[in-house]
């Protein structure tokens, strides 16, 4: 017997074998154990975007058939219907965007989105997805404001998907900042690793976040407890498809925020995405 | 559902909707029957063909996913046969921007994501039928 190390207790080779044996029996199962977890969580990533397909075109049914009642097709409605039928729409169409986010997201997962890059202009961007937000921040009073200045260089991107990206991150924004604050978008230019890039920042004088949740509110299903966030039904996929939509242009995404002293989310997106 | 696959009796621009899902194409059906249009319904990839055939249309809306097959095998079939289609409006699930090259490359004239708005739909309708019964006109 070799005895190389008088502090370690002496082993019988048999005994060692026999431990060694029992060792890799579990790993083997553990690996056993691991692919079939994962093959289980593709099933369900798989069953997320059928269901989310298939709620989909229901739901678009009811809303083109409260349009054609709404737009008095079918006959004249008086103010109070009209009103009614204006809630249906909206709630509809509220529905569809959270069974979208989900879809994307599912889709995500499922390694199954693909960029489609063109060349676009950030400020002009920036400015298409303000004003789309402009009557939610409105309804809150806050001060929506577009920092951005002139000049920045094009990027080569896909465009919906960046829309996506700053959509989501200025509807937490909106959401999480108390009547009357600020909320606003800019973007500089920056690199990674040398390259030219573009940095995006959303900020807000909202709630804020604890540093101890950054990470975690970058992951699925995450929503730091508390009323805000309670109030605020959402799917909890946001900032997760935001992340997955920055990394898949070869970018990153982060938080930078402390309790009761707003948030900055900032991403970085190279100027001539190549894939990661 | 009562079943309304089929031609329409009527007067006005030819519409053909193509779409699987007979609630939605019901929609489409109201919306383009009540605002002067004849309207020819085929929830299938096969029936749309037969359709069109038979009677080409001026505006063809087309819903991709048919449970017979791609929406766009109807473009191509028909045009191996010799129908001159009038515009071509694919209808999609959710937006998809790879799908949107593909229908442009078989001479869609556009790409909408379901729900359309309807407003934006009688909005375009005369300028697209308007087009593909050009279309027509040239044939004969």
């Amino acid at each position: 017997m070799i005895r190389s190390d008088p502090s370690q207790p002496p082993y019988e080779p048999d005994a060692i074998e026999s431990r060694i044996a029992e060792l890799e029996a579990r790993h083997r199962a553990a690996l056993r154990r691991i692919a079939e977890l994962e093959a289980r969580d593709a099933r369900k990533t798989e069953f997320f975007a059928n269901i989310s397909h298939d709620l989909r075109t229901p739901l678009s049914a009811v809303v083109t058939h409260a349009e054609i009642l709404r737009d008095g097709i079918l006959g004249l409605l008086t103010p109070p219907q009209q009103a009614s039928i204006e809630g249906i729409i909206r709630g509809g169409r509220q529905l569809l965007a959270q069974v979208n986010e989900i879809l994307t997201y599912a889709r995500g997962e499922a390694g199954q989105l693909t960029l489609v890059r063109s060349p676009i202009e950030v400020r002009e961007l920036l400015t298409q997805v303000l004003t789309l937000n402009e009557p939610l921040a409105a309804r809150k009073e806050l001060t929506l404001e577009l920092r951005a200045g002139e000049g920045l260089p094009r990027v080569l991107a896909d465009r919906a998907k960046i829309a996506h990206v700053v959509g989501n991150l200025l509807g937490n924004a909106i959401a999480f900042t108390p009547i009357g604050g600020q909320v606003w978008v800019d973007a500089q230019r920056a690199d990674i690793d040398g390259a030219p890039a573009i940095r995006f920042e959303v900020g807000d004088t909202g709630i804020g976040i604890a540093p101890e949740h950054h990470d975690l509110i970058f992951r699925e299903f995450a929503q730091v407890d508390s009323s805000a966030s309670r109030r605020h039904h959402g799917t909890g996929l946001g900032l997760a498809i935001a992340r997955r939509l920055v990394e898949l242009h070869g970018g990153r995404i982060w938080v930078e925020s402390a309790l009761g002293e707003g948030s900055r989310f900032r991403f970085l997106i190279p100027c001539s995405s190549e894939s990661p | 559902m009562t079943e309304l696959e089929g031609r329409e009796r009527g007067v006005g621009p030819h519409v053909l909707i193509v779409e699987d899902d007979a609630n939605a194409a019901d929609a489409l059906r109201i919306l383009f029957s009540e605002t002067g249009h004849r309207v020819s319904l085929a929830y299938s990839a096969r029936r749309a063909v037969q359709l069109a055939t038979d009677d080409p249309p001026d505006l063809l809306l087309l819903d991709l996913t048919l449970p017979d097959g791609d929406g766009l095998e109807v473009i191509d079939r028909l045009r191996a046969v010799g129908i001159a289609l009038g515009t071509v409006v694919a209808l999609t699930g959710h937006d998809h921007p790879d799908v949107k090259e593909e229908c442009r490359a078989h001479g869609c004239a556009e790409v909408l994501t379901k729900p359309v708005s309807i407003r934006e739909l009688l909005r375009k309708a005369p300028g697209w039928i308007e087009a593909g019964g050009r279309g027509a006109g040239d044939r004969g």
